[in-house]
């Protein structure tokens, strides 16, 4: 386990700015009430066997204790690099985005199955959307009563929605919450 | 019998002496003689009336046929030109001026010729042609042409007699010079009053039958030149009214040349005339309106006859003109110049019907073009008037349509031309048939349609999208200077104060007409537009300071309507795509921090917080639990009006989202339900990241005791809704409406009203109120005299536990000293003793 150096620190941010926009502040600084000191700690992030990690400072300190390759995983695992080098989100992050995210997209009750299945979301399955969207942007999925269901990339900007045909697609899917039953091995 | 006849007798005259001509005549020496010394007695000869002797001995009796007649036409010739000599002269009132009496005894009063001035003045070619032709002599005129010689005589005389009351008299002798001041100051009324009958007179015989007296126009239109202001006014009011009858109800169309050389019926003739009068008439009507309504003195009068002429007759020629004059005004200074072009143009649009639609596209454009003139720093009222414009509901939809089909016409044709060379010979007589009808019915549809009076149904939307397009441009054009303006000179702080009332005077009836029209707008503009809106809403969240100070130029209430606007915008394009404005929602949050009673509208924010929290309809519990929090925070701040809308906001946003009822209960920290934010962020802006459900609603508590006892009872009923079972029972009132019944009732508070209440109180003892104080607001006097007995009761027994406190302390105060002295003197003893 150790911290995450220049780039990877960049990657990382990257992609969750593209979600939060300047609620990244609220992520980094978040106050953790964890651990037997008084004081709040903060959150910090740490890579270990690939994955990154998001974790109290006070279990950090803990988690030392234990040795490489007995360590399974520490706080809440938000992503993982590639072979590449590239960062990717995992479903896994979805509380920590839906908390902090700038663009929603809600799902109506008929094609939430469909997304959790991991299809695109569709524009006839929107019910409704974020004003100023723009394309690539990060963009956290929920259903109708407010339960993140996951997240992707926006294919198109708001604006761009409104003229659309049904069966146009909006939301490309990156992760969602059907994975838990479907990926259960490699996650 | 004999007798009778002899007295039916007629007694001839004497037969005349034969005539003998001067020169044969031989006068005497004697007779000369005799007449020179008798000249008097001769003078009998000189005062004969041989008028009436001639008349008696060339009587019409013994004539006879053409002779007859003859002699008849030469006594009237005779009669006229007598008439016309002696309207020639005018009498000078004997009053004034002293007649002369000459040797022969008879009274020669002044007379003024007047021939001089008549060749002055000589205006129309129809006053000279009548003193021509009574100069000339008796001439054989027939009996048509005498009439119309005498009727314009008449017409003449009057003229000249008004010429000669308009123009100065300039008298001949000096002596009659102070008194032709003198009659000009008492003909002046006169005059006057002859010119006001004059104009009455003409007015009348125009309006009962303009085909024949359409010639009166122009006399009226004489009147327009006149020295006196209140003589043009009048002219002016009275042709108003005379064209507002005359005037067709279709564009009068001069005949081209070709149609004049033309030989055409009497009638034709006739309408030709008429028509052509009336518009060269018309046409200098509105060119002296024109020209005077530059000149102060007459503007109200001209601008009135301008407004109420486009109103009457839109659609006649040179509407054009006039509606620039009134667009030119509609931004005037003059608050009844302006008034009145409003409601001219008001009524231009409500009222198509008079002019096909053609006048209000005009109008818009004319409008939108003064806008941009001017800068967008004009009166509220020009672009208020756009928001009696109306359009047709489906107007979008239609061109749509017109695009699907065009689609489908394409598509077609593509089909078509696809078959053709399949089936050619066939095909080809079919189709000239098919051709011939169609062309037939073509001809026969445009036939019916330059016929027929009903508006077709595509020009009227190509109008009303035009209408549109201007409109839609003002407004945008209006956002954007706006817009520049709050970003301009963001280091201008001294500016700040005179920027923020006088800057955007057009801002709010803009932001009315975007919401009144939000269903019309584009698609392609509504993110535009949405963009625009935010950054006016000061809601950009990447601000520095010099953005922060100037998005302080736009006042609160403003930034509160782009919001409602915004949502407006967002609730009419539905079905195009479901927006959640959230940037809106975070701006409406910080927006309720900013407001202060005083300075800001309670009834935008009441607005505000209906159309964005009460008709929402997305169960977001953070965003919901965080307004909960503030309004609740809000209504301790102000008064009553303002609270109660908060408070009755808040119960609606209770009741519809029930996990938002935990931060009625007492645990703080929220537990599970609180979400991802563990603690209450009460300076956080952004509604979602506030933690507001770990929070709890003790300003409930507080407000149970507000003074005013409508504000408790709301917040006693809300303290007491459950999270066990849902209340069916909404409350019906909407914020806005509390507000407004709050605000209100601030001013008709009754004292009495007060003293009941604390008298109940007194005599429950507790603190709670409960309602039913709306209804009871009649007290007796009764209650005042017991009231004031028990207080009275109160305040002394107060006094005398007052008193006795202070008795007491003195009391041991003085035992104190008392016992003080008696240690000293043992003491004393003590050490004398000692």
């Amino acid at each position: 386990m150790r911290p995450l150096d220049e780039t990877e620190t960049d990657a990382v941010f990257r992609k969750l700015h593209s979600f939060t926009g300047h609620n990244l502040k609220n992520i980094v600084e978040n106050p953790s009430h964890e651990g037997p000191e008084p004081n709040p700690g903060r959150y910090c992030f740490r890579l270990h066997k690939n994955k990154v990690y998001y974790v109290s400072e006070s279990l950090v300190k803990r988690a030392t204790n234990i040795s490489r390759k007995n360590l399974a995983s520490l706080g809440t695992c938000i992503g993982k690099f590639t072979h590449g080098g590239s960062f990717h989100l995992t479903i896994q992050a979805l509380n920590l985005l839906a908390a902090n995210a700038k663009h929603k997209v809600w799902l109506k009750p008929t094609s939430e199955m469909s997304f959790l299945y991991g299809n695109h979301v569709l524009k006839g399955g929107l019910g409704r959307i974020t004003d100023s969207i723009s394309k690539n942007d990060g963009v956290v999925v929920f259903s109708m009563s407010d339960v993140p269901l996951g997240f992707g990339s926006a294919a198109r900007s708001t604006q761009d929605c409104r003229k659309l045909d049904p069966n146009g697609i909006v939301v490309h899917h990156q992760a969602d919450i059907g994975e838990y039953l479907r990926m259960e091995d490699e996650l | 019998m004999v007798k009778k006849k002899q007295k039916q007798k007629i007694v001839l005259p004497p037969a005349l002496p034969p005539e003998i001509s001067e020169d044969e005549i031989e006068v005497s020496d004697e007779d000369l003689q005799f007449v020179n010394e008798n000249r008097d007695y001769a003078g009998f000869v000189s005062r004969l009336d041989t008028d009436t002797i001639t008349r008696h001995v060339s009587r019409v009796a013994d004539l006879e046929g053409d002779d007859l007649e003859a002699a008849y036409e030469k006594r009237l010739g005779r009669k006229s030109q007598q008439k016309q000599e002696e309207e020639v002269r005018l009498q000078v009132d004997p009053v004034d001026a002293l007649p002369v009496k000459t040797l022969d005894g008879k009274l020669y009063y002044r007379t003024l010729s007047n021939t001089s001035e008549k060749s002055e003045n000589g205006r129309d070619a129809d006053d000279e042609k009548g003193d021509s032709g009574a100069d000339k002599g008796i001439v054989r005129l027939t009996k048509a042409e005498r009439r119309a010689k005498l009727k314009k005589s008449k017409k003449e005389a009057k003229k000249q007699g008004k010429e000669l009351g308009k123009t100065e008299e300039v008298q001949e002798t000096p002596q009659a010079a102070v008194l032709a001041k003198v009659k000009e100051d008492l003909t002046a009324e006169e005059v006057f009053e002859n010119k006001k009958l004059k104009l009455a007179e003409l007015g009348i015989a125009l309006l009962a039958d303009p085909e024949s007296n359409i010639k009166t126009l122009k006399e009226m239109l004489q009147f327009c030149k006149d020295d006196d202001h209140a003589i043009v006014k009048l002219a002016l009011l009275s042709l108003l009214a005379v064209f507002k009858d005359i005037i067709p109800g279709y564009r009068i169309r001069l005949p081209t040349e070709k149609e004049l050389e033309m030989k055409v019926s009497k009638d034709v003739k006739k309408l030709r005339y008429h028509e052509s009068t009336l518009l060269s008439a018309y046409k200098v009507y509105l060119q002296k309106l024109m020209v005077l309504e530059k000149r102060s003195k007459y503007q109200h009068v001209a601008v009135r006859c301008i407004c109420t002429l486009l109103e009457a007759a839109p659609h006649f020629n040179f509407c054009e003109n006039l509606l620039g004059a009134v667009v030119e005004n509609i931004g005037s200074s003059d608050d009844v110049i302006r008034k009145l072009c409003c409601a001219t143009i008001k009524s231009l649009f409500t009222s198509e019907g008079k002019h096909g639609g053609q006048a209000t596209v005009e109008a818009v454009r004319l409008i939108a073009d003064h806008v941009k003139a001017h800068d967008c720093q004009l009166h509220p009222d020009s672009v208020e008037v756009l928001l009696s414009l109306s359009f047709d509901e489906d107007l979008g939809k239609a061109e749509e349509e017109d695009k699907e089909n065009k689609f489908r016409n394409k598509k077609s044709k593509k089909r078509k031309n696809n078959e053709e060379p399949s089936q050619l010979q066939e095909n080809d007589r079919k189709k000239s048939r098919k051709e011939l009808l169609t062309k037939m019915r073509e001809e026969v549809a445009a036939d019916y349609k330059a016929a027929a009076f009903t508006t077709d149904v595509k020009e009227q939307k190509r109008m009303q999208s035009e209408t549109l397009s201007a409109v839609f441009e003002t407004y945008f054009r209006i956002l954007k200077h706006t817009m520049l303006s709050t970003t301009d000179s963001p280091e201008a702080n001294d500016n700040l104060v005179a920027n923020a009332t006088g800057a955007h005077p057009l801002l709010a009836p803009c932001l009315n007409g975007l919401g009144k029209f939000s269903h019309l707008i584009d698609l392609d503009y509504i993110g535009d537009l949405m963009n625009y809106l935010k950054k006016l809403a000061g809601g950009d969240t990447n601000s520095n300071s010099s953005s922060e100070r100037s998005s302080k130029y736009l006042t609160v209430s403003e930034r509160l309507q782009c919001c409602i606007v915004a949502f407006k915008v967002m609730k009419s394009n539905l079905d195009a795509l479901n927006v959640d404005l959230q940037g809106f929602f975070v701006l409406l949050y910080n927006l309720i921090l900013e407001y202060r009673p005083g300075r800001d509208q309670g009834e935008v924010l009441a607005e505000a917080l209906k159309i964005m929290l009460c008709e929402d309809r997305q169960h977001d519990m953070q965003k919901a639990a965080a307004f909960v929090k503030r309004l609740a925070t809000f209504s301790l701040c102000f008064g009553s009006a303002e609270s109660m809308a908060a408070l009755v906001t808040l119960k609606y946003l209770l009741q519809k989202n029930v996990k938002c009822r935990n931060l009625l209960e007492n645990d703080a920290g929220g537990g599970s339900v609180s979400g991802f934010v563990a603690k209450y962020q009460p300076y956080a802006s952004d509604p979602n990241l506030s933690g507001a459900l770990a929070s709890v609603l003790w300003e409930l508590n507080l407000l149970c005791k507000h003074y005013h006892p409508a504000v408790s009872t709301m917040a006693s009923s809300i303290s007491s809704m459950s999270t066990s079972h849902n209340q069916v029972y909404l409350s019906s009132i909407s914020p806005q409406q509390a507000f407004t019944d709050l605000s209100l009732e601030r001013e008709l508070l009754n004292p009495k009203y007060d003293i009941r209440k604390s008298n109940s109180k007194r005599k429950k003892g507790s603190s709670k109120m409960t309602g039913g104080f709306g209804s009871s607001l009649d007290t007796s006097s009764a209650d005042e005299d017991e009231l004031k007995k028990k207080l009275s009761d109160h305040f002394v027994l107060l006094r005398d536990f007052k008193e006795n406190g202070r008795l007491r302390s003195e009391l041991e105060r003085t035992t104190l000293a008392l016992q003080l002295y008696d240690e000293y003197k043992k003491q004393k003893k003590k050490n004398r003793k000692a």
